[in-house]
């Protein structure tokens, strides 16, 4: 076995890589960072809504033979209603109850996604065969892949238009409002249960979004949410809560140790790499890299 | 004051009630589990009795023949994955066992030797984990007592299930691939089909095969797979075949449920190898492929190893024009032209309407050795054809070829016979290309009217 010397170009290449990577796992975990920062709800079943999110665009995409990253504007508002459905079912409940219980409602929604995955569609893995995506953009030594590219591209108009959504808007005032204090927000006028639904259809819909992305050039697989899920709540708590900002900077850093680590180290170890990163993050920074709390 | 004592009253008389209840549901539970092993020792003692009635028989009439225990039907177990991650390998096995019992039973007549014994398949499901296909195999042993079991695909449950059978002696013929398994000093197993080592070993011979039949020099290679044990010895054997022509290769391993392969592709571009070798499993086989095919990397050839993801049907359809010229091993040839090879796949096309992959094809062989040892046992061990000694004896004296029995007929090298530790010594596999988005058989011998793709033609160095 060789040890390959660092090469600038491959370097270079490899935070690109990063870059778009980290862009596509921060509107990952957009959605739960957005539940869990108003609700405060535990959803342990974030990761399998991409999974399922996934199915649906493989489904829709091979059915009507329409490019997969298109099928989002037909997923994102099936999840939206979904996401609404599922929280005035199950997470209506167990608001403000312990999060014992949180947990384990949500982590019984993902047993419940998974198996219903594993019976419909077996193990096999599902991909769509064609995508717009093929052509690679070389740019001198550097290499782009065309599907990585607009996946980061989107993620990064879709964090930004949240940003706005919760910033610049009276919607936005209001679940900002509810998150900081319910009871307060509640005596000021605001429809506290309509937020919270709101906030979980569009934190639903932002997955479906995601798993269209991801469709252009992975796969879909009943285990697909243990991957994304695991790797949300490291973004998340990363990020220490910090609206949209934090989820993006801890996105990129992810993306970007992961490819490096990677490149320079071994793939093998690619999960160490990520939960090293945020093991240092929590260790100076215990509420996260934008923790206001 | 007395309602409210008659209430407590009447709370502790529901509470007794139920602690009775459930006292008496767990008596017979316990009682019920306690007799099961009972009556897994009355089954080995009708056994003995059988073992030591036969040469009784034969003092009283010393002139006679042996004559041989009435046999009228044999268990085979079958333990496979049959729910959980690794379902896909295990129904399809099940489904290639059930086929080829019904053929044995049938067709054939059933175990002829033994007065036309039929063979009965009792499954059992090996779950996901080691630990579930242990207990699967111990619950099957105790029911059912089998003296061969198949299975359990996966290697690192079939070293679970050998340690039950190897136990209780019982014969299990493995279908996992992994080296190791035939090297534990295990007295009971074997294994016909090619094992990891044999994969890589195999991939990397195609290659240099057919680079030597084009005129083409391949210096630089590099072996890509997914770190699980099996990737790992598949890795090694071709790592070991580079290393034996002195070709000069890097070597990296990844996780097989890795999110995304843009580093690895970035980092093979950069070392820009003349042909990759690549060890997948399924869900990284369609990411690989894709990525690789985005990012415009362009080697002389790309070859698959270990059988799993790339030429299979499920990997063709998720990635499309992607895994073009893609070549992986197979432990199986559906394509090898012999008469019962054709008839058998056909069978299996009509009955589930797909193509056996090389989780049924390896059943196929693996059931109908079972099936000749079974014969080669009631000949050499008429006393006595089940004893896991007699049936090791008729396994290891086996020598099966094309002429003399199916079961080399629907092995890719057409040729079984085992070494001491249950390998196969005649061991191969076949290298199957994707051309024109369907799998073919290229190689060593070419299904007909095909030839093999190589290089690749987008290879910048390919002519025309």
């Amino acid at each position: 076995m060789q040890v390959i010397s660092v090469d600038p170009s491959l370097l270079v290449q490899n935070l690109v890589n990063g870059v778009f990577t980290g862009l596509l796992y921060s509107l990952v975990a957009l959605g739960l960072a957005l539940i869990f920062g108003v609700m405060d709800i535990i959803n342990f079943a974030h990761g399998d809504f991409v999974m399922v999110g996934a199915y649906l665009t493989y489904v829709i995409a091979t059915t009507f033979m329409i490019e997969p990253s298109l099928t989002a504007f037909i997923t994102m508002p099936i999840f939206f209603l979904l996401g609404i459905v599922i929280y005035k079912l199950i997470i209506e409940e167990v608001l403000g109850a312990e999060p014992l219980i949180q947990i384990a409602v949500t982590v019984g929604l993902l047993m419940v996604l998974r198996n219903l995955a594993l019976m419909i569609f077996h193990a096999e893995p599902r991909g769509v065969p064609f995508t717009i995506f093929t052509q690679p953009i070389v740019i001198g030594p550097i290499t782009i892949a065309s599907s990585r590219l607009a996946a980061g591209i989107v993620s990064l108009v879709a964090l930004w238009l949240i940003h706005v959504l919760l910033t610049k808007t009276k919607w936005g005032i209001a679940v900002r409002a509810t998150a900081d204090d319910r009871e307060v927000a509640e005596l000021m006028g605001i429809n506290v249960k309509r937020v919270y639904a709101v906030t979980f259809g569009l934190g639903t819909a932002l997955t479906a979004l995601a798993a269209a992305l991801i469709m252009t050039f992975s796969r879909a697989d009943p285990y697909l949410g243990l991957l994304y899920g695991l790797l949300s709540w490291v973004i998340v708590a990363m990020g220490g809560l910090g609206g949209v900002i934090g989820v993006l900077f801890s996105g990129l850093i992810i993306g970007v140790i992961e490819a490096l680590g990677i490149t320079f180290v071994g793939a093998g170890a690619r999960e160490l790499f990520i939960y090293l990163t945020f093991f240092f993050v929590l260790w100076f920074r215990p509420r996260g890299l934008f923790g206001r709390r | 004051m007395s309602l409210l004592t008659e209430a407590q009253t009447k709370t502790t008389a529901i509470i007794i009630v139920s602690v009775v209840i459930i006292a008496i549901i767990a008596g017979v539970a316990v009682y019920y589990a306690s007799q099961k092993p009972a009556q897994t020792v009355t089954v080995t003692q009708t056994q003995t009795v059988t073992k030591t009635a036969s040469p009784t028989t034969t003092t009283t009439s010393p002139t006679k023949t042996v004559t041989p225990p009435k046999i009228k039907e044999i268990k085979i177990g079958l333990i496979e994955p049959l729910t959980g991650a690794h379902a896909v390998f295990g129904q399809e096995a099940k489904e290639a066992a059930e086929l080829i019992i019904n053929v044995i039973n049938n067709e054939l007549g059933g175990i002829k030797n033994l007065g036309g014994a039929k063979l009965k398949l009792v499954v059992a499901d090996a779950g996901e984990t080691p630990e579930q296909a242990k207990l699967a195999a111990e619950k099957l042993v105790a029911q059912e007592h089998p003296p061969i079991i198949i299975g359990a695909y996966i290697s690192r449950m079939t070293a679970a299930v050998a340690e039950v059978t190897e136990r209780e002696k019982i014969i299990l013929v493995m279908d996992g691939l992994v080296d190791s398994l035939t090297e534990q000093g295990w007295k009971y197993v074997f294994r016909v089909a090619p094992k990891a080592s044999a994969h890589g070993k195999s991939a990397v011979d195609f290659v240099l095969d057919m680079a030597k039949k084009k005129n083409l020099t391949i210096k630089k290679a590099a072996v890509i797979h997914e770190d699980s044990i099996f990737g790992t010895y598949v890795a090694q054997g071709a790592e070991k075949e580079l290393a034996k022509y002195g070709i000069d290769y890097i070597v990296e391993a990844y996780p097989y449920d890795i999110s995304d392969v843009t580093p690895i592709v970035s980092k093979l571009m950069d070392y820009n190898p003349d042909i990759v070798i690549s060890v997948p499993y399924f869900h990284d086989a369609v990411l690989l492929a894709k990525t690789i095919k985005e990012m415009g990397f362009h080697p002389m050839f790309i070859a698959g190893a270990g059988g799993c993801g790339y030429t299979d049907p499920d990997s063709i359809k998720a990635a499309g024009e992607a895994v073009e010229w893609y070549t992986n091993t197979y432990s199986y040839n559906p394509a090898r032209p012999t008469e019962w090879n054709k008839k058998i796949v056909k069978m299996f096309e009509d009955k589930y309407g797909k193509l056996p992959t090389e989780a049924a094809g390896i059943i196929f062989y693996s059931l109908m050795t079972v099936k000749e040892a079974l014969e080669k046992a009631a000949v050499l061990h008429p006393e006595d054809p089940l004893n896991p000694d007699n049936l090791r004896d008729a396994f290891l004296s086996l020598d099966l070829t094309d002429n003399n029995s199916i079961a080399a007929q629907l092995y890719p090298t057409g040729h079984i016979k085992f070494a001491p530790n249950g390998d196969n010594i005649y061991a191969g596999t076949a290298v199957i290309q994707v051309i024109n988005g369907k799998p073919h058989v290229v190689w060593p011998d070419p299904e007909p009217g095909i030839q093999p793709v190589f290089p690749r033609p987008d290879w910048p160095g390919a002519k025309g």
